[in-house]
C-alpha cells in the first residue's frame, strides 16, 4: 500500500532548488525591462555572460572529485557589484535582474556541459544563484545610501567600500557553499558538519581569491571600462592554474599508488581489481562517517596497498583472500606492507593503517587498542570484497553481510558495519561526484 | 659552491669582484634617479617597505627549484610605477635583503644589490617609454595605454633583462656555468610568467591610484597570488610523495628479493652520472636516472621462489621481466621517457627486429651489468673486483666505446663522491 504522503527522498535538495527559483522570482517579475536592459547595456551584458560561462567550462576538479569554478563566481559577482563604467552607461539594472543575467550564463554553460556530456547538476546551480542572490540584494537593495550607491559616489571613501563589497562578495559565496554542503551531506549521507568543513575547507583558498575579484572590477571599471573585467581575471587565473596543477598532481599521485597495488595483482597474489573495490568502498564508507579530506586520502592509499605485503611470500594465499588466511598469517602479511610502505617517510599514517587492518574491533573495545578508524574501515570492506569476489550479485552480497554480521562487534565495528551497509544500500551515498541520472 | 671554498681561491675572489661591481652600479644608479626625481611619497614607499619584507613570513613557493610566482616581481614593476626610480631602488634593496634568509651575507648582499639595480633601471625605462609620474591623473583610454601600459611592458622588459644578464653572470662567475645555457633555463622557466607579473602591476597601479583605493590595492591585488603561492607549496609537496611513492616501488621489490637491497639506487646513480657525462638534457637525465632505479621492477611480476633463484647475469632469462616491467608502470605519465630503457636494457644489439635499443636503454643496461658484477652476483658464483668487471664489460660493448668511457668517468666521480663525504 502506498503512502499518502512520502517525504521526498532529497528533502534539502528540493529545499535549494525551490531557493534558487526564489532568487529568481523578482527578476522574472521584471523580465519586460529586459528588452531595455540588453538595449542599454548590451556590450557589458555580453561581457558578463560570457566570462560566467567561459568560467563554468573551466572547471578545476578538486582532489576530492568536486569540481568548482572560481572564474565564472568571480565574474557573476563582478555583475553584483559593477556601477559606473567608462565608456558605457552606469551598470544600472533591477537587483532581479542581475541574478536573471548571471542564470542566462549558467544556462548556456549548463547546455553546452550537456552537449559536452560533462555533468552539470541541477542543484549546485540553484546554490550558486541564491547566492548571487542575496549578494546583489545586500549590494543594490540593502541599507541607504546603499553599497552600490556607495560605489557610484566618489564622496565615500574608497577603502571603505571595498571591504564592504569583499564582505558581500563572502556572504554570497558561503551562502552557496553551505548550500552545496547540504545537497551533498544528504546525498551522500554524510554529517552535516563534515560535509561543511570538507566544502568550506577544499574552496576557501580559490573561494578567498574569487571574493576580491568582484570589487577589483567594480572599483576599476570607472578608470578602465570593460577591459576590468577581463583584465582582473588574470590573477585568479593565476591561482586558478597553481590550483589546477596541483590537483593534477595528486590524481599522478594516486595513480603511482594504484600502480604498486597492481605490484601483487600482477605476480598473481590478488584477484584483478580487489584493491580497486576495497579502495572505492572504504572511501565511500569514510565519507559517511565524515572522515576529513585528508584522513580519506591516506585510507584510500592504505586500501590500495593493504595487500602489498604479500608480494614476498614464498607461497601466494588461493585467490589472495586475506580474510580466509590463519590471523598469524594475516598479521604477517600486514607487518610486511607496513614495513615497505614505511620506506616512504611521508606515507607513515598509511602504513600504520595498512599494520592496523588485522586487529579485530574486540581488541579496541575490550583492550582499549588503539586502532585507527581507517584500519577498521580497511578489515571490514577487504572482507567484504574477499567474500562476494566483487560480484553485486544479490545473493553474494547477503552472504558477505551476513559472516561479516557473525563477526560484528567481536572482529569488526558496528559503526563501520552500518556505514557499509548505507553505502551497499545506494549507489550514490558517499560518492562525491554527481551521478549521472540513470535513463 | 660549498662553505669550504677557501678566500684564497680564485674564483671566490672573483665573485666577490663581481658582487662589488655590481653593488656599486646600483648605488650609482639610486644615486643619479634620487638627484633626478627628489624624495619619492613617503607615505606609499613606508607601504612598500612593509610589503617587501612580506617574505620573511610567506616566502615564495619554488617547485623543482624554479619560483612559480613572485610577489617580488609585481611589488618591484608597480612600485617603480608609483614611486618612481628612486623610491623602486630602495624598494629593491629591501625586497633583495629579505630574500633567502639562510643564504651566506655576501649572496643576500649581491640579491639586494641586483633587486635594486634591476628596479632602478626599470623605473627609468618606465619614464623613458613615456610613463607618468602621477598615475591619478589618468582618466581616459589613450592616456592608460600610452602612460602606463605601455611604459608598463618596457620597464617589465627591462627589468627581466638585467635581472637575467646579472643573475646568469654571477653563475657563470661563481659555478662556472655558461651564461647562454643560464639565460635560456631561466628564460625557458619564467619567460611567461613576466608578462603576468606586468599585467598584474598594471591593476594594482590602477587600483592604487586611478581608482582611488590607496594602499588597500596591494591586499586586493596580493590575496590571489598568495593562494596561488598555497597551492604551488601543496604541488611541491605532491611531488615529493611521487618521489617517496616511487621507493616504496623499490622498496617492494627489495622484499621479494633482498639481495637486490641497495642494487636499485646503485644502479639509478650510476646511470644518472653516465647521462651526464654522455651530454644528455636535463629530461632525458632525469629519465634514464627514474629507469636506473626501476629497472627491475618487473620482477615481482614473477613468483618469490623464483625471483630469489633467477642467474640474473644471464642476459637470456631475464629480458621477459624487463618487458612485463615496463607494461606494469605503461599506465603511468610521469614515466613515459623512462619505459623504453626499463623495458630494453638487457637487449644487446636488434633484438625481435626492434632496432638497437636508445642510449639510456644501453646505460642503464651497462650499469645494471656491472653492479650486478661487482655487487650482486649470480646465486652462487662469486663478486668480481671493480677493474675485473669494467674490463669483462668494455670487451662486451666493444662497439661502443663512448659508452664504457662514461662507465669510467662515472665510477671516478661516484668514488670522489665517496671520499668526500
Amino acid at each position: 500500500m502506498t503512502p499518502l504522503f512520502r517525504r521526498p527522498a532529497r528533502l534539502v535538495a528540493a529545499l535549494v532548488l525551490a531557493l534558487g527559483v526564489a532568487a529568481l522570482v523578482p527578476g522574472l517579475l521584471q523580465i519586460g525591462d529586459l528588452a531595455d536592459l540588453v538595449g542599454r547595456h548590451g556590450r557589458t551584458l555580453a561581457v558578463v555572460v560570457g566570462l560566467v560561462v567561459l568560467g563554468e567550462l573551466v572547471r578545476v576538479r578538486m582532489p576530492s572529485g568536486r569540481e568548482i569554478s572560481p572564474l565564472s563566481s568571480a565574474s557573476a559577482m563582478a555583475a553584483v557589484f559593477l556601477g559606473p563604467v567608462a565608456g558605457e552607461p552606469t551598470f544600472d539594472p533591477p537587483a532581479g535582474l542581475v541574478v536573471v543575467v548571471v542564470a542566462a550564463g549558467l544556462l548556456i554553460a549548463a547546455v553546452v556541459r550537456r552537449a559536452r556530456h560533462q555533468p552539470a547538476g541541477l542543484s549546485p546551480l540553484a546554490a550558486r544563484l541564491t547566492g548571487v542572490g542575496v549578494a546583489v540584494e545586500l549590494t543594490r537593495g540593502w541599507g541607504s545610501p546603499s553599497l552600490w550607491a556607495a560605489l557610484a559616489d566618489p564622496g565615500f571613501s574608497r577603502g571603505a567600500v571595498a571591504v564592504e563589497m569583499m564582505l558581500v562578495a563572502v556572504t554570497g559565496l558561503l551562502v552557496e557553499l553551505v548550500l552545496v554542503a547540504a545537497v551533498r551531506a544528504e546525498r551522500q549521507r554524510s554529517p552535516w558538519s563534515a560535509a561543511v568543513r570538507d566544502e568550506v575547507g577544499e574552496a576557501a583558498p580559490l573561494t578567498a581569491a574569487v571574493v576580491v575579484t568582484g570589487p577589483m572590477v567594480a572599483l576599476m571599471a570607472p578608470v578602465l571600462g570593460l577591459l576590468s573585467l577581463p583584465v582582473a581575471l588574470v590573477p585568479l587565473a593565476t591561482a586558478y592554474a597553481a590550483v589546477h596543477q596541483y590537483a593534477r598532481n595528486r590524481a599522478t599521485n594516486r595513480e603511482l599508488i594504484a600502480t604498486l597495488a597492481h605490484l601483487t595483482e600482477h605476480g598473481g597474489y590478488t584477484p584483478e581489481h580487489h584493491a580497486e573495490r576495497v579502495a572505492q568502498l572504504s572511501v565511500r564508507i569514510g565519507r559517511v562517517m565524515g572522515l576529513g579530506e585528508r584522513q580519506l586520502r591516506d585510507l584510500e592509499y592504505a586500501a590500495l596497498l593493504h595487500d602489498l605485503g604479500q608480494i614476498s611470500l614464498l607461497d601466494p594465499i588461493p585467490d589472495g583472500a586475506t580474510v580466509l588466511a590463519a590471523p598469524a598469517d594475516q598479521r604477517d602479511i600486514a607487518a610486511e606492507g607496513g614495513r615497505i610502505i614505511r620506506r616512504a617517510e611521508i606515507l607513515d599514517d598509511v602504513a600504520r593503517y595498512v599494520e592496523g587492518q588485522t586487529t579485530p574491533y574486540r581488541m579496541v573495545r575490550e583492550l582499549g587498542e588503539d586502532v585507527p578508524m581507517a584500519s577498521r574501515i580497511i578489515k571490514c570492506t577487504n572482507a567484504f570484497d574477499d567474500i562476494t569476489g566483487g560480484s553485486m550479485d544479490p545473493v553474494r552480497v547477503e552472504a558477505a553481510m551476513e559472516r561479516i554480521h557473525l563477526g560484528l562487534g567481536y572482529e569488526y565495528d558496528p559503526e563501520v558495519v552500518d556505514a557499509l551497509a548505507k553505502v551497499l544500500e545506494d549507489v550514490r551515498v558517499g560518492r562525491v561526484e554527481e551521478q549521472p541520472v540513470p535513463g | 659552491m660549498t662553505s669550504r671554498t677557501s678566500t684564497h681561491d680564485p674564483r671566490w675572489v672573483a665573485t666577490a669582484a663581481y658582487i662589488a661591481v655590481v653593488a656599486t652600479l646600483a648605488v650609482v644608479l639610486a644615486v643619479v634617479a634620487f638627484v633626478r626625481d627628489g624624495v619619492p611619497d613617503l607615505a606609499a614607499l613606508a607601504v612598500f617597505l612593509v610589503l617587501s619584507v612580506l617574505h620573511v613570513v610567506l616566502p615564495e613557493a619554488a617547485v623543482e627549484g624554479r619560483v612559480r610566482v613572485s610577489l617580488s616581481s609585481v611589488l618591484l614593476l608597480a612600485g617603480l610605477a608609483l614611486l618612481g626610480p628612486a623610491g623602486a631602488s630602495v624598494v629593491g634593496a629591501l625586497l633583495g635583503l629579505s630574500q633567502g634568509r639562510r643564504l651566506p651575507a655576501r649572496y643576500r648582499a649581491f640579491n639586494s644589490a641586483q633587486f635594486s639595480l634591476h628596479a632602478t633601471v626599470g623605473g627609468l625605462a618606465f619614464l623613458w617609454a613615456g610613463g607618468t609620474a602621477e598615475a591619478s591623473r589618468l582618466t581616459d583610454a589613450g592616456g592608460i595605454l600610452l602612460g602606463l601600459a605601455v611604459p608598463l611592458l618596457v620597464a617589465d622588459i627591462t627589468q627581466a633583462a638585467v635581472n637575467l644578464v646579472t643573475l646568469a653572470g654571477v653563475l657563470r662567475v661563481a659555478q662556472g656555468v655558461p651564461m647562454r645555457h643560464q639565460i635560456l633555463l631561466i628564460l625557458r622557466g619564467t619567460g611567461l610568467a613576466y608578462v603576468g607579473y606586468g599585467v598584474i602591476a598594471f591593476i594594482m597601479v590602477i587600483l592604487w591610484s586611478p581608482a582611488g583605493l590607496g594602499p588597500m590595492a596591494a591586499v586586493i591585488v596580493l590575496a590571489p597570488l598568495v593562494v596561488a603561492q598555497w597551492a604551488y607549496r601543496q604541488h611541491a609537496e605532491e611531488l615529493r610523495g611521487q618521489e617517496r611513492a616511487l621507493e616504496v616501488l623499490v622498496s617492494a621489490l627489495e622484499a621479494k628479493a633482498p639481495r637486490l637491497a641497495g642494487h636499485s639506487a646503485r644502479v639509478a646513480e650510476l646511470s644518472e652520472r653516465m647521462a651526464e657525462h654522455l651530454g644528455l638534457g636535463p629530461q632525458q637525465v632525469a629519465d634514464t636516472r627514474m629507469a636506473g632505479m626501476l629497472h627491475d621492477i618487473g620482477q615481482t611480476s614473477l613468483p618469490t621462489r623464483l625471483v630469489r633463484g633467477l642467474d640474473l647475469l644471464d642476459p637470456e632469462g631475464c629480458r621477459e621481466y624487463a618487458r612485463s616491467g615496463a607494461t606494469l608502470l605503461g599506465d603511468l605519465t610521469i614515466l613515459r621517457g623512462a619505459l623504453e630503457p626499463i623495458r630494453r636494457h638487457r637487449d644487446d644489439g636488434d633484438v625481435d627486429g626492434e632496432g638497437a635499443a636508445s642510449l639510456p636503454a644501453r646505460i642503464v643496461g651497462l650499469a645494471d651489468a656491472y653492479d650486478l658484477l661487482t655487487q650482486v652476483g649470480s646465486p652462487d658464483g662469486p663478486l668480481h673486483a671493480p677493474s675485473q668487471a669494467r674490463d669483462l664489460l668494455a670487451a662486451r660493448v666493444v662497439d661502443d666505446p663512448a659508452l664504457v668511457r662514461a662507465l669510467d668517468h662515472a665510477l671516478a666521480r661516484g668514488a670522489e663522491v665517496g671520499r668526500a663525504t
